[in-house]
């Protein structure tokens, strides 16, 4: 597949956002802003993390936040959890400052981040009584997660013994043991197996419908289909495109191919597939054994943004 | 608040205490190894020395307490390793619950070896009993107040769990060495003697000493110098702790 330079220009503008567009681009389905983040800049010597990163996520709302390494995702979570502080911008959870909010944030990194001796259970236990959870409610919501999560048979297991997707599970389950309004979820299912995905996909959901606002990055963008994720694409320290993912593929060209008895085919790249369609199908002159059409999809859009801004 | 903060400190000593309880071959050896060398050497240092028992149980318990700097070393370490520290530092948990959780167990650890092996010393190896169990309960945790913050120090700025090792054991036999843990300083030719209070060993050894013959007066001046380099170790690492020491990417 092809995808014209000068049509995924055409997509990045219509979708590029100006200095507070993202709103614009938000459903008003969703509740308040829960996570709001203007002009953060932060610099590494001569290296720009962030160049003026914009987001906002709503109470309710899952944001696919996409981009290549370097594209300012590191930094700008750690800036978002307390743990580093921008040059300049502005970051607030429910109007606070991130290291003062901290009890309103769950985050699930990248890589585990787990103790190996200790069990699921003692570590639901030790990060809900820190975030405030006691006994009784901490015991509900240990069973509730490690049900949804698929974690009871484990949950008095040592980490270290478990299998990479049960991990995955456990790290999500320390992120959301205490019903954070705001989860920040790093690829959470990277490497992981379909009940892994499912049982992931299925929770965030859930919590996402309960109204707690969602970060979730991917390299897997079906999943943010599956998810009915917003989407943000993060590009050299700022977020170059924002929107639902209709928004964001209107423009870009999908795909028609026409096979044809002798084996022989035809491939079109095509914002409009019907019409490509009707015209290769009109100028068919052998027999045409099999018809596909491809609507652009996320991937499409990674592709594009990536290859306008020079990648 | 304070209940709050109480609490979450009470979580974090209990989970570090979890994890040394579940990793416990260091400390079993830095208690059993000095007890053998106790033992071998008693002979020696009674011939040489008139207060033979007594060099026999402070000097090989100075030498392993500088031995297990590695356990506190290494209960930091492992926080960089598991990628854990991020983790405890966003979450509500403040520095100094995060500091206390994480050196709390190991301090009583510390305190445990060398009340262990003084226990040893007295039963077994035949040291007179402290006048006052007081005076030496207070020489024994500035000692390990002492070490506790050169252990976290040393975390905070090697590189990887060999460092910290390589470091500990040299620093060990050095410290050891010169501070008169393994022959007393009055045996060791002048030049020795001349950089010994170079060393902590030293003034753990004076400290001790002291304590042991109830002499607080005596015990003022080496308290003083333990407590300095004390608080010089501990503003490193807290220092490199707070400054996101181990961190791990998020993202």
């Amino acid at each position: 597949m092809t995808i014209s330079p000068t049509a995924a220009a055409g997509a990045r503008r219509a979708t590029q956002a100006p200095p507070e567009p993202e709103r614009d681009h938000v459903p008003d389905a969703f509740g308040p802003a829960v996570l709001e983040v203007r002009g953060l800049h932060k610099r590494y010597g001569d290296v720009r993390a962030l160049d003026g990163f914009e987001l906002t996520v709503r109470a309710g709302e899952i944001v696919g936040l996409v981009g290549h390494n370097g594209a300012g995702k590191t930094t700008f979570v750690e800036v978002v959890s307390g743990l580093i502080r921008q040059d300049s911008g502005t970051a607030t959870v429910s109007g606070r400052e991130p290291a003062r909010a901290r009890e309103l944030i769950g985050i699930s990194p990248q890589h585990i981040a787990l103790y190996p001796p200790v069990t699921v259970r003692e570590h639901l236990r030790l990060f809900g009584g820190l975030s405030g959870l006691r006994k009784a409610r901490l015991g509900e919501e240990v069973g509730e997660l490690a049900a949804a999560l698929r974690l009871t048979e484990f949950l008095d297991r040592p980490v270290g013994v478990l299998s990479g997707g049960q991990q995955r599970r456990a790290q999500a389950a320390v992120a959301l043991i205490h019903r954070p309004k705001l989860l920040l979820l790093d690829e959470p299912t990277a490497g992981a197996d379909p009940e892994t995905r499912q049982a992931l996909l299925d929770t965030v959901r859930q919590r996402a419908s309960e109204g707690a606002a969602v970060v979730y990055t991917t390299h897997y963008l079906t999943e943010l289909t599956e998810l009915q994720a917003t989407i943000a694409v993060a590009r050299r320290g700022r977020v170059i495109a924002r929107g639902t993912s209709a928004e964001l593929l209107e423009g870009l060209p999908g795909e028609v191919r026409v096979s044809f008895d002798d084996d022989s085919h035809v491939r079109v790249s095509t914002t409009d597939p019907t019409a490509a369609l009707a015209r290769l199908l009109a100028e068919a002159t052998r027999p045409v054994s099999n018809v596909d059409v491809r609507n652009p999809d996320l991937d499409d859009l990674y592709r594009a943004l990536a290859v306008t801004d020079g990648d | 608040m304070a209940t709050e903060s109480l609490r979450r400190t009470g979580l974090l000593i209990r989970h570090n205490a979890l994890l040394r309880l579940r990793d416990p071959g260091q400390m079993i050896s830095y208690i059993v190894m000095p007890m053998l060398l106790m033992v071998v050497f008693k002979p020696l240092y009674m011939k040489s020395l008139d207060t033979g028992t007594l060099q026999a149980v402070t000097g090989p318990l100075v030498m392993f307490s500088v031995f297990a700097l590695a356990i506190v070393g290494n209960s930091i370490m492992v926080e960089r390793e598991w990628r854990t520290w991020d983790r405890l530092r966003a979450s509500r948990a403040a520095r100094a619950e995060l500091l206390l959780g994480k050196t709390v167990p190991a301090l009583v650890i510390l305190v445990l070896q060398q009340t262990v092996l003084l226990c040893f010393g007295c039963l077994v190896i035949g040291m007179a009993v402290p006048v006052d169990a007081g005076l030496l309960l207070l020489a024994i945790a500035i000692w390990g107040v002492t070490l506790l913050s050169l252990g976290a120090a040393l975390a905070t700025l090697v590189r990887s769990r060999g460092d910290l090792g390589m470091v500990t054991d040299l620093g060990a036999m050095l410290v050891s060495a010169i501070g008169g843990a393994l022959v007393p300083v009055s045996l060791m030719p002048q030049w020795a003697r001349d950089i010994a209070p170079c060393s902590p060993g030293y003034w753990a050894m004076s400290m001790l000493h002291a304590a042991i013959a109830d002499d607080a007066g005596a015990m003022l001046r080496p308290a003083l110098v333990c407590l300095a380099i004390a608080l010089a170790g501990g503003a490193v690492a807290t220092y490199r702790l707070a400054r996101g020491w181990g961190r791990s990417h998020l993202l």
